[in-house]
């Protein structure tokens, strides 16, 4: 796993070095220049005009030329006060560094550089890995009480595992709860509570300037910081303030004195450092998390998901922002934007659908309420206001702004008793599901708030009257709504029932209709059989014949 | 483009047109730029290169917001077209395959040129010779094949 820098050291990089000096990197990670021949060194980078250290004219000029360096950036600020401070030092002789000794006047890395917090490094026993003020780190062996700026190799993984834990707290997937970054520190003298340490360290992480020699193997075998312990006095010439004294870069700390110069520190610890932005990213996030982070920062700096993407790209905003580099490419950038914006875009849709329809011509009166008077005539009015947002509104026709202007100034002429009884009649045709007492004056209907006879009324007198009348109304019908909701339906059952009605009624006629056939079906038969019966006994002559006929007459 | 009348004659622009009213403004204020910059020192044939860039550009922009975004009406997307912030002609040759990327119409005009074929900047990448740096003739275009 490659862990690169984005972090650009020099910022002066751009114009070619005279002749005789030669870039250098020194194992802070700062670049120097060395003079083989006047045996000079600077970390200012020399210009071609003049030879060796350059003036403090030419330096601000130099500084001029690099107006971007931030310098509330740790990193940036460093380099940059070591532009100007180093060439006080190019008077002091002192050894080469080791076997790399070979320029001989060496620059003194960064005086005001000094450990700031620590980290225990995950399943390393012993091993620290301290951050400096500025953003640097190095690791330390509490056994062997010994430093090293560059990582060994077998550290690397717990580390890698500390960054890991440390941008996703950032990009604030794993939040963990915030603490009181200024008492922190002290608490570290406790050289027992590990686990709680490495959790401040996370927590307490700053800015960082990922120098290319910061997993460099470099033993911190330097002579400076020692002399200050040891109470010797150092054989350089000093030029800084001696406060700076026991500050001096990579030193071989004992743990008490990290200890210490990290309670003087919580002191005057500022939030500020360490809410700043990491210059790096390392390619341990998830594809997803990447994604979803960039997102997020097209969320935080209200992009318009409208605009082109080019659009995005010119301004740059984005560009500062730790989260513009977890995706390394272009392309994938602009994939993922795409992709944020037509979900963006969805949502507004759909929040725009909810929301209820605006009479645009609510805010034309309020603004007419405000500015008409009078003395102006439309087309000066017109004129006089035409930046103003409701002037400008596509929605509302400029014939129907100037009708309503007219009408509006005719009508503040009218006689306050007149207003007021419009007013009045206007606040009576607004149903009392829409307006009772329990409206508020300044929530009224919009069916009121985009009437002209509603503003034609001077606002201290109108609101109070308003007042007045929405207490004496009655309170909001119990189903007000829901009865204008049932409406549709009640009609819809009524006409059901009617159909119901009629098809049962129907019904009826039918059955009697069948009942009276059977009736008279049963009629007839009884009529056939009473027939039939007469008809038989008629048959049935006996042989009397008709003297039994009258006898039976006789009897009756 | 139909005559633009008077602003209290106008219709109103169809629901939608404020969001992308100021990158629209954006554009049409490059456009008016690009117009005035003097062309003396330049050579005669780039001098709309940077008219035909913004041009687009900005129905790029649109094609984008109607057809991928789906973030325009169809109202408001005729309506530009008929205004002119959109080139219709173009936009249609991106629908074909094998233009989605096409820079110009002129590009792909093969009357009246030397070869009688299409600009260079039609020529895929794979097929030009390594490290070939090409800007086409009529619009600057450095490649717009679909293959790229």
């Amino acid at each position: 796993m490659s862990l690169k820098s984005t972090y650009k050291p020099s910022p002066g990089a751009l114009a070619p070095l005279p002749l005789g000096w030669t870039e250098h990197r020194a194992p802070t990670g700062h670049t120097y220049y060395y003079n083989a021949e006047t045996k000079e060194s600077t970390y200012k980078r020399p210009v071609a005009t003049s030879m060796g250290p350059v003036g403090p004219s030419m330096s601000f000029l130099q500084h001029q030329s690099v107006p971007a360096v931030n310098l509330s950036d740790p990193a940036a600020a460093n380099a940059f006060m070591a532009q100007y401070t180093q060439p006080q030092h190019q008077s002091g002789h002192r050894g080469g560094f080791g076997g790399r000794g070979g320029f001989q006047p060496r620059p003194r890395p960064q005086p005001v550089d000094k450990p700031r917090s620590k980290v225990a490094i995950p399943g390393q026993e012993g091993w620290f890995l301290v951050y400096t003020k500025y953003g640097r780190r190095f690791a330390f062996n509490a056994a062997k009480n010994a430093s090293y700026w560059r990582i060994p190799e077998k550290l690397k993984p717990g580390i890698l595992e500390l960054d890991q834990a440390r941008i996703r707290q950032k990009a604030g997937i794993d939040p963990t709860p915030e603490k009181d970054t200024t008492v922190e520190p002290k608490k570290e003298t406790e050289s027992s509570a590990v686990d709680q340490k490495r959790e401040e360290g996370e927590e307490e992480e700053g800015a960082h300037d990922y120098d290319s020699s910061e997993y460099e193997e470099v033993e911190v075998t330097d002579s400076e910081g020692e002399p200050d312990e040891d109470g010797n006095p150092t054989k350089r010439q000093r030029t800084e303030d001696p406060n700076d004294q026991q500050n001096d870069g990579p030193v071989e700390f004992t743990e008490e004195d990290i200890a210490a110069q990290l309670a003087a520190m919580g002191a005057d610890y500022d939030e500020v450092e360490y809410n700043m932005s990491e210059e790096h990213e390392e390619p341990v996030l998830s594809d997803e998390d990447a994604r979803e982070l960039f997102k997020d920062l097209l969320n935080d700096y209200n992009i318009n998901p409208y605009s082109p993407w080019e659009k995005l790209i010119e301004e740059g905003r984005i560009f500062d922002d730790p989260r513009y580099t977890v995706l390394n490419t272009m392309r994938s950038r602009k994939e993922v934007w795409e992709e944020w914006s037509r979900q963006k875009i969805q949502e507004l849709k759909e929040r725009r659908a909810k929301e209820e329809k605006k009479d645009p011509r609510i805010p034309y009166l309020a603004f007419l309420q405000e500015k008409a008077t009078p003395k102006l005539y439309w087309p000066e009015f017109k004129r006089k206001y035409k930046k103003e947002d409701p002037m400008k509104d596509t929605k509302l026709l400029d014939k129907d702004r100037e009708k309503m202007y007219r009408e509006h100034i005719n009508r503040i002429k009218l006689p306050q008793a007149t207003l007021k009884a419009d007013l009045k009649k206007l606040l009576e045709s607004v149903p009392l599901g829409l307006l009772n007492n329990q409206t508020m004056v300044d929530h009224l209907p919009p069916q009121v708030l985009s009437d002209l006879r509603y503003i034609s009324l001077d606002r201290k007198i109108r609101d109070p009257f308003i007042e007045g009348y929405i207490q004496g109304l009655p309170p909001p019908p119990e189903d007000g709504e829901q009865q204008e909701i049932d409406e549709a339906t009640q009609k819809a059952r009524d006409d059901r029932r009617k159909r119901e009605k009629a098809m049962q009624d129907r019904e009826r006629a039918v059955a009697e209709e069948k009942r009276r056939q059977e009736k008279k079906l049963q009629f007839e038969r009884a009529r056939l059989r009473d027939e039939e019966r007469e008809l038989e006994r008629a048959m049935q002559v006996g042989k009397r014949g008709l003297q039994s006929q009258l006898v039976k007459e006789k009897g009756s | 483009m139909p005559a633009i009348r008077a602003a209290s004659k106008r219709k109103p622009p169809p629901e939608g047109f404020s969001d992308i009213e100021e990158d629209l403004l954006i554009f049409s204020n490059k456009m008016k730029d690009a117009q005035n910059t003097p062309t003396d020192n330049i050579p005669k044939h780039q001098a709309q290169w940077p008219i035909f860039q913004i041009s687009h550009q900005r129905s790029r922009y649109i094609y984008e917001l109607y057809y991928e975004k789906e973030a325009i009406s169809k109202q408001l997307y005729e309506w530009l077209l008929k205004n002119g912030y959109a080139d219709a002609l173009l936009i249609a040759k991106w629908k074909k395959q094998g233009y989605e990327k096409l820079c110009c119409l002129r590009c792909v005009q093969t009357k009246e040129t030397n070869f009688n074929s299409t600009c260079v900047c039609r020529v895929p990448k794979a097929q030009l010779k390594e490290n070939q740096d090409i800007q086409c003739v009529s619009c600057g275009c450095r490649g717009c094949a679909s293959s790229d």
